[in-house]
């Protein structure tokens, strides 16, 4: 907790987000087993359409990342605190990671499907400007050296960056759509559901504790960063 | 006076003192226009089709300088300080700021189109309607902009930092002005040109209101 | 039309162990940095702060 007397974030201890990481493992382990192995084939995609059961829970868990960064930028800006300056931090790092892990199953899952490797696709284009954009706070947090602002700043820019995601994805969905009428792979019928459920939980399970376990990285940094008081001489410390 | 008046006062002072610089910038895009037309090569039907997007990716490139110039005065002799301890809230410095950048890129845009006609034989009739989009593609670019550029102004790395800062947001503004630009230039049978122009419209709105609500989070100390 | 259980797109296995294994080589990759970013932060604070305690 911070205190009026020490005002550094004291990350939490326990081992809940590794936890969380191996319980996310596991459960993607089993859905996508079953995903791969056992589930049916799409009478249409044929065994192509097995990359939705890591694309979909991909795609929900980057926009939960990045909703979840959106959220710490409003409260550290509104209500400050460095734990959600951290947080802000993690959950960007881990949304960009997952939001480039999406692109690139979205080009593996568009070659087979419509012979090019990047379709436009208004979703896919909008995580890569997303992508881009929040990479770019990521840039800026290392080149800003005063924690106060780049607290301050990051929150800015994450909250403007958020704001731009629906007119992004807006805009290249109408843009797209003078040119071509394609589906996208968003449907999933019936028979496809568990698998797909099992990874969706998976990969949340496995988000949240790297979220968590990023975010005392970041404050660990902070601490240092706002600086311990200098070491008295050992005889002086009597009174402390 | 209005301190959002005295502010743009002051901002348009400042460009018309240092006008040498704008012709700059204007050189600076027309040369990108050139060089665009030698990445395609001489073939004027492929030149005209892309003559829009030459030319708003002139605009953005030349927008960082824009941008990145705006706060070069704040920034010497630590006039950026002086100012905030004015009793004007940062938000009338952003908005005079962003006006005057505003301004700025429109000029720039509106001295870039002849060079457009010319090299890619893509002029338009409708010269109100192309100086509708130019004056809302601007401000798309203006308002965002003008915020990052003051942030990027006290940062490290600021040349890297504001493009890259800058780019992935306009991207809505890059469409919608390229699309309604060059259905202004290559005809627009199905009246698309609206819609466009009113999610570019949108667009200004939404980040003029935002950026300005969100500055003084970025000068306070 | 297609019958039923045969795709109009034959094979395709590649693509979908590509994407698998990016997904675990990213996945798995990216928690293992943040694990010894973690462990290295750890460190150098109990490092840090060792001498003040008692």
């Amino acid at each position: 907790m911070e205190s009026a007397v020490d005002p550094r974030p004291t990350p939490a201890e326990g081992s809940i987000p590794y936890l969380l990481i191996g319980l996310g493992l596991a459960l993607l382990l089993w859905g996508s087993g079953w995903g791969l192995f056992v589930a049916p084939q799409e009478s249409y995609m044929g065994d192509v359409q097995r990359i939705m059961y890591v694309h979909v829970p991909t795609a929900w868990n980057a926009m939960l990342a990045l909703t979840f960064a959106f959220a710490c930028a409003m409260v550290s800006l509104l209500r400050g605190g460095w734990k959600w300056d951290a947080r802000l931090e993690a959950a960007m790092e881990v949304g960009v990671t997952l939001a480039v892990l999406l692109c690139i199953q979205g080009s593996l899952w568009a070659k087979p499907t419509w012979g090019v490797w990047w379709d436009w696709d208004p979703r896919l284009t909008t995580t890569a400007v997303m992508v881009f954009a929040f990479a770019a706070i990521l840039a800026l947090r290392r080149f800003v050296d005063d924690p106060v602002r780049r607290a301050a700043w990051s929150a800015v820019a994450a909250i403007i960056a958020f704001a731009d995601v629906p007119i992004v994805y807006f805009s290249v969905r109408w843009w797209n759509s003078l040119h071509q009428l394609q589906s996208s792979p968003e449907t999933v019928s019936r028979a496809f559901h568990w698998p797909l459920r099992i990874n969706a939980f998976g990969v949340l399970f496995l988000m949240s504790g790297l979220i968590a376990l990023r975010a005392r990285v970041a404050e660990l940094r902070l601490r240092d960063e706002l600086g311990p008081p200098l070491p008295l001489p050992a005889a002086a410390q009597g009174g402390l | 006076m209005s301190p959002v008046v005295a502010a743009i006062r002051k901002d348009l002072l400042l460009q018309w003192r240092t006008r040498a610089q704008v012709l700059a910038i204007f050189v600076f895009g027309a040369s990108a226009l050139l060089l665009f037309s030698f990445a395609i090569g001489p073939d004027a039907e492929a030149l005209r089709l892309h003559a829009a997007g030459f030319l708003w990716l002139a605009l953005l490139l030349s927008s960082t300088l824009t941008l990145a110039e705006s706060f070069q005065s704040e920034m010497e002799q630590r006039a950026f300080e002086g100012l905030l301890l004015l009793p004007a809230s940062p938000r009338a410095l952003y908005y005079g700021k962003a006006i005057a950048n505003w301004l700025q890129l429109t000029l720039v845009g509106a001295g870039l189109v002849p060079f457009m006609v010319v090299l890619y034989d893509a002029g338009t009739t409708r010269l109100l309607g192309l100086a509708g989009i130019l004056v809302l593609g601007a401000a798309g670019l203006s308002a965002p902009g003008t915020l990052y550029a003051a942030m990027t102004a006290q940062a490290r790395a600021r040349q890297t930092l504001l493009p890259l800062l800058l780019f992935p947001l306009v991207v809505p503004v890059l469409l919608s002005a390229v699309k309604a630009t060059s259905l202004l230039i290559l005809g627009d049978p199905m009246g698309q040109l609206r819609p466009w122009t009113l999610l570019l419209a949108c667009f200004d709105l939404i980040h003029w209101a935002l950026c300005g609500l969100l500055f003084d989070r970025v000068v306070e100390d | 039309m297609p019958g039923m259980g045969v795709g109009v797109i034959e094979g395709g296995w590649e693509f979908v162990w590509t994407a698998y294994g990016v997904s675990a080589a990213i996945l798995v990759g990216y928690a293992v940095s943040v694990h010894v970013r973690y462990r290295a932060e750890r460190a150098r604070r109990r490092r840090e702060e060792a001498p003040q305690g008692a």
